[in-house]
């Protein structure tokens, strides 16, 4: 009896079934490029002007709070206003060509678009005020922004993430005076988190609640 | 849901199940009552049907099968967009980002005046809440405040100036009105504008001025739905024009000559409020009595305790029965008015022993004579000071004005009229002839929002600026005068109408700001501090003193009461959402259910049971009406309680150029209105034409199988103190998790006035989309908190009930088992959430609610593209997209934002810091909503009251909404039936 498949089919199968593993693992990755965040982990973001957080705060010393001043009052940090920039920049550095858009903004009153770097998934609603308020550390989700020359995001912003702290918040918890400090470390993070989530009043149940982030 | 045909028997039929034992005690309508066999088979459609594609063949199945998995795969490979963020140049004052501010204004409305505070997110106004320290509002809304957001961010708006319907430009206009101020400043003869209601004190004294500076020139008011009877009463009562300011906190017995003051009054939110405060058992001041008398039903005469339908023009008869048995002297003869006289015997008894604390009032529909005999018993029975007293109006009334410009016009006398935001057009009475006439007028101006009718015929049409765009100022009906500010500049090139009568009398000063200003320099007591109180507190004014006031009874020599001799009369009504047609392009107020009839997008002759039975009619039936020579073919709508012998027509529809929304839309009510007799026409002729019309109407939608929805107690079953709740029974179902609050949620339907305030507010708080009127038909609304209204008894006069109904946040909660995706859970704070990210659309959910209150996104509703209507919507609340199921949430966005702020500052959220949208806005104080943990808090002790009780009670879904019972208070003389 002769052989029903040629010596070579062996091989053409063998070809046709990597064809078909190059397409599903090129599909499956061009999926996840296209799908992903518009900006990767870890990757400076492009802004019109190249503002440098290491400058700022590291090498300045200038608190968060100078520039991102709601954050302890509302849903959102706050950008600042051009104005901020001009307390010092209608002084310093005025004729160097990389802050030429911010004159120009102050100048022409047109307002400056800025890259967004931490993007939030839709559906989630988030507030700066209350994790402030409850010992969240600027340094807990924004990284070492006083050793950032340009800002990237560090954390994935994932609902995994999210709940990694909102199921155990003593993990990551800090005094309230210590939130704006970039440099601080706990001693005991255990401890001095199970104490602090019983000082701020921290109903643990009600944080993986639904209804706490999304509406 | 598509009509079903009434056979003639169904009265038969009707009273006939009623007087069963097994009989259902509350009804939807009236199709349902007769039990017809096809009622059942329609009704389990209504939740939500599959659209009926035009059967596919097999392949053509698979085809569009694959298709669609195709592009939906590929939908489903973009990644979020790169957002941007753009900060402020330099930062206005006080603006933290993210957060609400309110700002004090006025809203007005054909002559109703509201003091609100609006709402502004990142400088846009996205909300509307009252503003407690306004005495016409309290802190209440309604359905129409609620829409006029929508209203600012309509892209229909007029934008920009057109001349012969050509784009121009104000430059050009301010040139040619130069030309008209020459031709008219020594005679101004021919030279007319018309406006609404004179609310505005600067624009009385712009009104003033330019009737100065043009000798000879007129300025009518007039409003389609006006108050000129009532005050033509006062004249013919006191002498001198006067408006009765009512005090219902104040009357224990009270009687409305068609006075519909709960929904068609100015002044209603304020009085809904006085009203319903008298109607809590509970209450120290004991429950008042209402007598309503009226032709047609009225959300006033829903809440009456005896409720006696009357043809509207027996009305009068009926308050000359009623003064005789007061024993006035010198009264006409009249005709029987067909009331029996052992119930207006009982009446009068009842008023006389409540002298000085009772009040009769008459509505706009019946004529002056009417009113005028309401202040002359009032007086007699020493009311007058106490329940009613009187201001003066600050511009007279003019009841010859639209005649009299029609005469004018007909002469040639008239050479430019000028029309603010009045559209004459459509809005005048056929009668008139005035859309007609209007041609004749050399150069007609036009100013406002639309372009309308009215603005097609002119030759200037001129953009209006948006009450939240304008500075202002208003006076409401009890005299308190408010400014209206600006909460943004103006989205397109428009004008105030302060800025615009300013261009037309070239002023020097045509900014809106310095002009209402100006106007309050002139007022005692200024300075810029006066000035920015006035402005910051909403009340810039308070409401004048009473003027004494004498009815005399001369006026009773000169009446003749006619009797109402003809088989059938003609009532005209405003539309309770459009109102006079002026809202026909808002579609929030179009697909509201209208209060009584719950049609949506439409109206129709309302006809009583037995004549549409006689004729053989069913809803929807197209009839021809004809009125003294004028025709209109409209769909008729059986209304129970409707009076015999009269059909009810709404005005504001058959708009021809509303918008995209509002044109044609209905009939065009107006077509039938005679120039005399605006609110009753004799006479009147119905011939069926064999069309059928489908009417969009909700009230056999989501239907609840609950035998008792509505409870009702009577005086003796109150007062054994019995609870209408039982002790729930166990249940297999674990106890949900308890947290630091329990949210839960009253209505109390003794307060309730069916005005559907709340759905609009929850409408604009929750980014909730609308559908189209094919949309309703299918039962697809989308209103997370719908008002059911119910009737019982005798279809001839049933009583008439209201309920609002939300999601009741169940403790176990029917939905959540069936979800396959755990889209639908509980919080620990008892609220049953939605999780619109999860929700796949299998609408389990839905079908095993037995509430009907959760709403399935079938299409891709909210409209996504439209630039405008984005900016109005809530940033706190996301946007539904197709294929996802959504509900009440009890305002969770609201919630959070008091758990925050309390959170923050480590202390409990207090009773009263979370109101939700429908409780904000609810004139009555209806809703409550707080913290069931906290004994105190006064949603848990309107829980404990012995009147609360549950929907669905026996199904043990233990829901977090609850009810309290209706009390009547009828005349223990009368019996409960009459």
């Amino acid at each position: 009896m002769s052989q029903v498949f040629h010596p070579r089919f062996g091989f053409r199968a063998r070809l046709a079934l990597l064809g078909v593993l190059v397409l599903i693992v090129g599909g499956c990755l061009a999926w996840r490029g296209m799908t992903g965040d518009p900006h990767r982990l870890g990757e400076p973001v492009a802004q019109p002007v190249p503002f440098s957080h290491k400058h700022h705060v590291g090498d300045d010393g200038i608190d968060c709070r100078y520039c991102h001043a709601d954050v302890e009052t509302s849903a959102f940090a706050g950008l600042p206003p051009i104005s901020t920039c001009m307390t010092c920049h209608s002084q310093l550095f005025t004729d160097t060509p990389m802050l030429r858009p911010v004159v120009d903004s102050w100048r022409s009153g047109r307002a400056l678009h800025w890259n967004r770097v931490y993007q939030l998934p839709d559906f989630v609603y988030f507030d700066h005020s209350i994790h402030v308020a409850k010992g969240v550390g600027c340094v807990t989700c924004h990284g070492r922004v006083d050793r950032m020359p340009l800002t990237r995001r560090v954390v994935p912003l994932s609902m995994k993430w999210c709940l990694d702290c909102h199921r155990d918040p003593q993990k990551y918890l800090r005094p309230r005076e210590r939130v704006f400090d970039l440099d601080w470390h706990a001693r005991d993070q255990r401890r001095l988190g199970l104490r602090l989530v019983r000082a701020y009043r921290i109903d643990t149940a009600r944080l993986t609640d639904c209804s706490v982030c999304h509406r | 849901m598509p009509p079903l045909r009434l056979p003639p028997g169904v009265m038969a039929t009707a009273r006939r199940r009623l007087g069963g034992t097994q009989g259902a005690r509350f009804w939807r309508s009236l199709e349902e009552l007769a039990g017809e066999p096809g009622f059942a088979r329609e009704l389990d459609g209504t939740l939500g049907r599959l659209p009926e594609p035009d059967s596919p063949g097999r392949r053509r199945f698979l085809q569009l099968l694959g298709a669609s998995l195709a592009f939906g795969g590929l939908a489903a490979c973009s990644g979020p967009p790169a957002e941007q963020m753009v900060p402020w140049v330099s930062r206005p004052g006080d603006m933290p980002a993210g957060q609400p501010r309110f700002y004090a204004t006025v809203l007005h409305d054909a002559g109703d005046v509201l003091g609100v505070l609006a709402e502004s997110r990142e400088g846009r106004p996205t909300k509307i809440e009252g503003n407690p320290a306004h005495p016409a509002s309290l802190g209440a809304t309604g359905a129409l405040p609620q829409a006029a957001v929508l209203d600012l961010w309509d892209p229909d708006r007029s934008q920009a100036p057109l001349r012969n319907g050509v784009a121009s430009s104000w430059d050009v206009f301010a040139a040619e009105a130069s030309d008209w101020r020459a031709r008219f400043a020594l005679d101004g003869g021919g030279l007319v504008v018309v406006g609404g209601a004179l609310v505005s004190p600067t624009l009385r004294a712009q009104r003033e001025a330019f009737l100065r500076r043009f000798p000879g020139s007129r300025w009518h008011a007039y409003e389609a739905v006006g108050s000129t009877q009532a005050e033509q009463g006062a004249r013919l009562a006191f002498g001198r024009p006067l408006l009765p300011r009512y005090h219902f906190e104040q009357a224990d017995v009270i009687v409305a000559l068609e006075a519909d003051f709960l929904g068609g009054m100015p002044g209603r939110v304020a009085y809904a409020r006085a009203f319903a405060g008298r109607r809590r058992p509970e209450g120290p001041h004991g429950m008042n009595r209402l007598y309503a008398l009226e032709g047609t039903p009225s959300l006033a005469g829903a809440m009456a305790d005896h409720r006696w339908a009357l043809r509207s023009s027996a009305i009068a008869l009926a308050a000359l029965e009623l003064a005789r048995a007061l024993d006035v002297a010198a009264l006409p003869a009249s005709a029987p008015s067909g009331l029996p006289p052992a119930q207006l015997a009982a009446l009068a008894a009842d008023l006389v022993a409540h002298r000085g604390r009772s009040l009769i009032l008459a509505g706009e529909s019946q004529p002056p004579e009417v009113h005028a005999l309401a202040h002359l018993l009032n007086q007699r029975l020493g009311n007058a000071g106490r329940t009613v007293d009187y201001m003066a109006p600050a511009v007279p009334a003019e009841p010859e004005a639209l005649p009299g410009l029609a005469a004018a016009i007909r002469a040639g006398q008239v050479h430019t009229l000028v029309l603010l935001d009045s559209n004459l057009a459509y809005a005048a009475p056929a009668g008139l002839g005035l859309d007609t006439l209007l041609r004749q007028v050399p150069q007609v101006v036009h100013w406002g929002l639309h372009r309308d009718e009215t603005a097609q015929l002119a030759a200037w049409h001129l953009p209006a600026s948006h009450a939240l765009e304008a500075w202002s100022d208003a006076q409401s009906f009890d005299g308190t005068v408010a400014i209206a500010q600006p909460l943004l500049a103006p989205l397109y090139d428009t004008r105030s109408v302060h800025e615009f009568v300013a261009v037309l009398m070239g002023e020097t000063v045509q900014d809106g700001h310095a002009i209402v200003q100006s106007y309050w320099r002139t007022q005692p007591g200024d300075d810029p501090e006066a000035w920015r109180g006035r402005v910051r507190g909403g009340v810039a004014q308070p409401a004048p003193p009473a003027e004494p006031a004498v009815a005399s009874a001369a006026f009773l020599h000169d009446w003749q009461p006619v009797a109402a001799d003809t088989p059938l009369e003609l009532l005209f009504r405003p539309d309770p959402t459009v109102w006079d047609g002026r809202h026909a392009n808002n579609g929030w107020l179009q697909e509201l259910p209208k209060p009584l009839t719950q049609l949506t997008w439409g109206n129709a002759a309302l006809l009583d049971p037995q004549l549409a039975a006689r004729m053989g009619l069913s809803n929807g039936d197209v009839v021809a009406l004809d009125c003294a020579g004028r025709r209109v073919e409209a769909p008729v709508w059986i209304m129970p309680g409707q009076a015999a012998g009269c059909v009810t027509v709404h005005l504001g529809y058959g708009r021809r150029h509303a918008g995209h929304v509002g044109d044609d839309l209905g009939f065009d009510a107006y077509r039938l209105r005679g120039a005399r007799a605006p609110w009753i026409a004799p006479g009147l002729a119905l011939a069926k034409t064999g069309r059928r019309v489908a009417l969009a109407s909700t009230q056999d939608h989501f239907r609840i199988e609950d035998d008792a929805p509505v409870r009702e107690l009577d005086a003796a079953a109150l007062a054994s103190g019995t609870p209408l709740r039982q002790p729930p029974p166990p249940s297999f179902y674990p106890p949900q998790p308890q947290g630091e609050y329990a949210w839960g949620m009253t209505v109390d339907l003794n307060a309730c006035i069916g005005c559907k305030g709340c759905s609009i507010a929850c409408q604009a708080e929750n980014n909730i989309p609308v559908v189209g009127a094919d949309q309703v038909r299918r039962g697809r609304e989308m209103h997370w908190i719908r008002v059911d209204r119910y009737y019982a008894g005798d279809p001839a006069r049933p009583r008439l009930y209201h309920q609002p109904v939300p999601c009741m946040h169940c403790e176990h909660a029917p939905c959540e088992l069936v979800c396959p995706v755990g889209a639908t859970v509980h919080d620990s704070e008892g609220l049953n959430v939605q999780v619109y990210n999860r929700c796949v659309g299998t609408r389990f959910c839905s079908n095993n609610c037995p509430y009907k209150v959760r709403r399935f996104n079938f299409l891709q509703y909210s409209d996504l593209t439209g630039e405008a209507l984005k900016a109005q919507r809530n940033p706190e609340v996301s946007v539904r997209n197709r294929g996802v199921m959504e509900k009440c949430t009890y305002c969770i966005q609201r919630i959070e934002r008091a758990h925050i702020a309390a959170d923050r500052g480590n202390r409990a959220i207090a009773d009263g810091e979370v109101v939700t949208a429908c409780q904000a806005a609810c004139p009555t104080q209806a809703i409550r909503f707080g913290n069931l943990h906290d004994p105190g808090s006064e949603v848990s002790r309107a829980h404990a009251s012995p009147r609360s009780y549950d929907l669905l009670e026996e199904l043990n879904t233990r829901p977090r909404t609850s009810y309290l019972a209706r009390v009547r208070n009828p005349n223990p003389a009368l019996g409960d039936e009459a």
